[in-house]
């Protein structure tokens, strides 16, 4: 018994995604069987390189987002907060980090869910309120409730090293001279197909990390009750807000600076972003908040 | 949460577990005898309210209902928010059944309404030596014990001993990483 329905095309969107970059990465490594053995390696090297930035993401990330660790008596009521919504998400307590910087934004890493690290940044701290600063923690620990890093991590694997080969492809066996013949033209083609790969699976991760937004936002939905908070707190973070600005005053030659043309991208510009637009999250945020109501 | 819940990115928590909730009142005998801590007729539920009249219509329902059974019982309740905006049901009676009563209760409200996985935790203060307090988590179904001290310290040593004492008898969370501290509680 339990007033949360899962968002079923979500998941259905999200397994449709999953399966094309499996099928993608399936149909990339027949192709590099074919071709010879020899590339095993590449495979092997990529594949060490990948498992080391997973298993180090945590220190990894954290060093390149300045990002420092706090403990319990820094920062009190952030692990009180974070604490509550672990208790309520059946989580264990991950590691605080706060990076100082004004822009406010958030993040969760780790390799699984005992060794997150839940970051935010001191300009998000002193924007929201506490209940948004809550719901966005809650954002956060939903991606690692989800091993959204493990999840990312596999996804990307395949599509970097289509990349790889896509840059170091020209420099390598495209020699022409007569034994290599053969080789040079396969090496060509081996060109071609990881780059439809790379440029497809580029999609197809993108695609699939819009969805894991969505997740996580429903997820901060349900683990504080409250979508409204989150919603609120977007509209913060994003720059955008419910104006306090007296509609005599804006009117005038100044309101064109202040019409919303950062809010809605180009179509295009939407398939190769990480993260889905505002408007997209808030009517999302919006239906789960007539659900529960329903 | 399974595997495949988190690939698709299906966020599950918990419903919660009610069943061992009635553990406290035998523990409580043994909590008296070898020790010496009494129940000191406080207990509490701890609530995260929720944007919902499903959630206002449970919260009114347990007013009600609790408001009936002072009668009954002589139950005495309080409804107060925390500090983080979370919601506490503060019960006092001398009687620890009829507590563990009207917590029972409670919880079972929520349940009902299909609010089950909004209740975070139901607290017990015992006195003795010093005064502890048994937290029961909804969502593992297990008690564990929280002994706090002045500035946000906790007594680790006293609640390992209360943990090797009552493990036999009670149902006690075993990861410890999840003996969360409750700090500031209104009872």
């Amino acid at each position: 018994m339990n007033r949360w329905k899962s968002d079923r095309g979500l998941e259905a969107r999200m397994m449709l995604t999953m399966f094309l970059l499996a099928a993608v990465y399936l149909a990339f490594l027949a192709v590099l069987l074919s071709m010879g053995v020899n590339q095993i390696w590449v495979i092997l090297f990529m594949g060490g390189f990948m498992f080391l930035q997973y298993f180090f993401s945590d220190k990894m990330i954290l060093s390149s987002m300045g990002a420092k660790l706090v403990s319990e008596s820094e920062e009190p009521r952030l692990h009180d907060l974070v604490r509550r919504l672990c208790q309520n998400a059946d989580l264990p307590m991950p590691r605080i980090a706060v990076v100082r910087t004004s822009m406010p934004n958030a993040f969760a890493t780790g390799r699984n869910q005992k060794n997150a690290v839940v970051a935010v940044t001191t300009g998000l701290l002193n924007r929201l309120n506490e209940s948004e600063v809550e719901a966005v923690l809650a954002h956060e620990l939903t991606h690692v409730k989800n091993r959204d890093m493990m999840v990312m991590t596999i996804a990307t694997f395949l599509s970097s090293l289509a990349q790889m080969m896509v840059q170091w492809l020209p420099f390598m066996g495209m020699g022409g001279s007569d034994r290599d013949r053969d080789s040079g033209s396969s090496a060509a083609l081996l060109l071609v197909v990881s780059l439809v790969v790379w440029i497809v699976s580029f999609i197809l991760i993108r695609t699939l990390s819009r969805y894991r937004e969505f997740a996580a936002d429903r997820g901060a939905a349900i683990i504080t009750g409250q979508p409204s908070n989150l919603i609120s707190a977007l509209t913060k973070i994003s720059g955008f807000r419910v104006p306090t600005e007296d509609l005599r005053r804006v009117e005038g030659p100044v309101s064109a600076l202040f019409i919303t043309p950062a809010l809605s991208g180009s179509a295009l510009g939407n398939l190769f972003s990480t993260h889905p637009t505002l408007e997209a999250r808030i009517d999302a945020l919006q239906r789960i908040e007539m659900e529960l109501e329903a | 949460m399974g595997f495949l819940d988190s690939l698709l990115g299906k966020t599950k928590l918990p419903e919660a577990k009610t069943d061992k909730l009635f553990a406290i009142s035998t523990a409580a005998v043994t909590l008296e005898a070898s020790l010496g801590y009494r129940p000191d007729g406080a207990a509490a539920v701890c609530i995260k309210p929720m944007e919902s009249s499903r959630y206002e219509a449970a919260r009114r329902e347990i007013e009600e209902l609790l408001g009936m059974s002072i009668k009954e019982t002589g139950t005495e309740y309080k409804l107060q928010k925390d500090e983080y905006n979370y919601l506490w049901v503060v019960l006092s009676d001398p009687d620890l059944d009829d507590l563990v009563n009207a917590v029972q209760m409670v919880s079972q409200i929520l349940t009902e309404q299909g609010l089950g996985i909004q209740i975070l935790a139901a607290v017990y203060r015992f006195r003795g030596e010093a005064v502890i307090y048994w937290i029961y988590n909804f969502k593992q179904g297990a008690y564990y014990p929280f002994v706090p001290q002045s500035g946000r310290q906790r007594d680790t040593a006293r609640e390992f001993r209360l943990k090797a004492l009552l493990q036999k008898e009670m149902p006690l969370e075993k990861d410890e990483s999840r003996w969360y501290p409750m700090w500031g509680m209104p009872l």
